[in-house]
């Protein structure tokens, strides 16, 4: 399979993975995987802000590089439940196949997990 | 920018120097450029003494005589040839075959299109280590059984199988002919096409140092083993021309069929210290990748062609581990990858793998060109990939 320069960069680098420790810091994970595809977000959140967000991912090169994308890019007011940018903006981003794409969703909902989990604190 | 170490031998081979040098004399003016079947000038004539010279020298390397060699475009047009070519003939004997659920897709897809054809196929499963046991066959066989199917080594894990002791089950039965894909032994183990008692032998020039494009279907003139039940028959495919005894239509590729020659002529005359050194360059890679924890060999080392290591690797998934490889490795995934998603593979979930250690495979082929240097190159490279795709995977 070929994948864009910005997949490559983003697999190969992984900037961001790892996980977080601290009374701050709130976990989302979601898929399996036995399944295939699995991914973990840590955030670290104070005073409704976003500062370090880490993550784990089992999955394909786009799995990946996606995740670690998301991470690099979370920092921010803690406002809404939302990824960075949209599931169908990534995609483009990333050039993910059409067929892969559900692995996105998969990312989008581990997000939304860790997400929630810090404003339910 | 450096090319990868090349470990994909087990999908094919470069075409040794000597026999690309050979083809090319079959080609332009000043060769053998005539039309082998064309006796009336001696074009012609000088092409096909070396279509004969080549029949000769690929009989002589797998223990077959010259007649009994039908060359094709590949092992998968021979593996249809003789597929399709018994079960139609036999047909009115009987409509049930025998084959294994890990052999390759050029036998599995004509067996499945025979079922949609009417046709009752039996799938052996291997046991956990790839082997198909004689006693398997026997009971698997019934009255209306014409044919059994069987590779003698797999491509995907190396594992030799038996056929001497099928092709004995086999003329027990007799009815039922075996046929047995060789493309993978050549060059790695002794093959003896009288010695195993086999009626049918699919072969490839390409996994050989020879060029991609032909094969040969060997086709028993002794009866199968004891030469008792008479002459395995086939009906044709194709028609056109009459070559190669009516059995394969079509003007031979003389070049093709000179390369194929040579190689098989190479490969048997090859010192056995090259399996020998083979064989150690696997165990050194092997062992180099057994440090990393987690990892399982697939099928039976015990018996496995030296030049095939097959390697699951707990914790990674097996796209990213085939792209975090890639640049510096060229191996083959343990998967038949006929989509942009990549399937697990069939054959290992037949040794019962689970469909995740299934996909994080790799599939390693030496060959002649592989050095000490490349095996430590690639023991550097899968480990630095699978330790950073498990520190990411936090498994």
């Amino acid at each position: 399979m070929n994948y864009s320069e910005l997949t490559l960069q983003y697999f190969e680098t992984a900037a961001g993975a790892g996980v977080l420790t601290g009374p701050d810091v709130y976990r989302g994970a979601a898929g399996s995987r036995a399944q295939g595809t699995w991914v973990q977000f840590d955030l670290q959140v104070s005073g409704g802000i976003i500062h370090a967000a880490r993550f784990l991912a089992f999955g394909c090169p786009h799995t990946i590089a996606v995740s670690a994308w998301v991470a690099e890019h979370a920092g921010g007011p803690l406002a809404r439940a939302t990824l960075p940018e949209r599931v169908q903006d990534l995609s483009e981003r990333f050039a993910v196949p059409m067929e892969k794409r559900g692995r996105l969703l998969i990312i989008e909902d581990a997000w939304v997990a860790a997400v929630n989990a810090a404003l339910q604190r | 920018m450096l090319r990868p170490v090349y470990l994909d031998h087990a999908a094919t081979t470069p075409v040794d120097s000597r026999v690309a040098a050979a083809m090319a004399q079959c080609l332009t003016v000043e060769g053998e450029f005539g039309n082998p079947a064309s006796a009336s000038h001696p074009f012609g004539d000088a092409a096909g003494a070396l279509v004969e010279t080549a029949r000769a020298q690929v009989a002589a390397a797998v223990g077959a005589v010259p007649s009994e060699v039908i060359w094709t475009s590949g092992a998968t047009e021979a593996d249809n040839l003789a597929i399709f070519g018994v079960a139609q003939y036999y047909r009115e004997h009987g409509r049930h075959i025998i084959t294994v659920r890990t052999e390759h897709k050029a036998v599995l897809d004509p067996c499945r299109e025979l079922e949609r054809r009417g046709w009752r196929v039996t799938y052996l499963a291997p046991d956990s280590g790839g082997v198909i046991h004689p006693d398997q066959v026997a009971a698997a066989l019934r009255a209306d059984t014409v044919l059994v199917s069987i590779m003698q080594v797999n491509n995907e894990i190396g594992v030799i199988q038996d056929v001497s002791a099928m092709g004995a089950v086999c003329a027990k039965h007799g009815g039922a002919r075996l046929h047995v894909d060789a493309a993978q032994s050549v060059g790695k183990i002794a093959v003896d096409f009288a010695e195993l008692g086999v009626d049918l032998m699919s072969l490839s020039a390409h996994k050989v140092y020879g060029p991609k494009g032909v094969g040969a279907l060997l086709v028993s003139r002794r009866g199968g083993r004891g030469g008792d039940r008479g002459r395995v028959q086939l009906t044709a495919l194709q028609f056109g021309g009459g070559q190669e005894r009516g059995f394969r239509a079509g003007t031979v590729a003389t070049h093709q069929v000179v390369g194929m020659g040579l190689a098989f002529e190479l490969a048997r005359t090859a010192p056995p210290s090259e399996v020998e050194r083979i064989s150690v360059l696997r165990e050194r890679l092997w062992q180099g990748l057994a440090s990393l924890g987690g990892i399982f060999r697939n099928g039976d080392a015990k018996r496995s062609v030296p030049h095939v290591l097959n390697v699951s690797f707990e914790g990674v998934e097996g796209e990213s581990l085939l792209a975090a490889v890639r640049g510096r490795l060229a191996v083959s995934t343990g998967s038949a990858c006929t989509s942009a998603l990549q399937e697990p593979s069939y054959v290992l979930r037949a040794l019962g793998r689970d469909d995740i250690l299934s996909e994080s495979s790799l599939r390693f082929g030496l060959g002649r060109g592989t050095s000490e240097s490349d095996i430590d190159t690639a023991v550097a490279v899968v480990t630095r990939a699978v330790s950073r795709l498990r520190k990411i995977g936090g498994t």
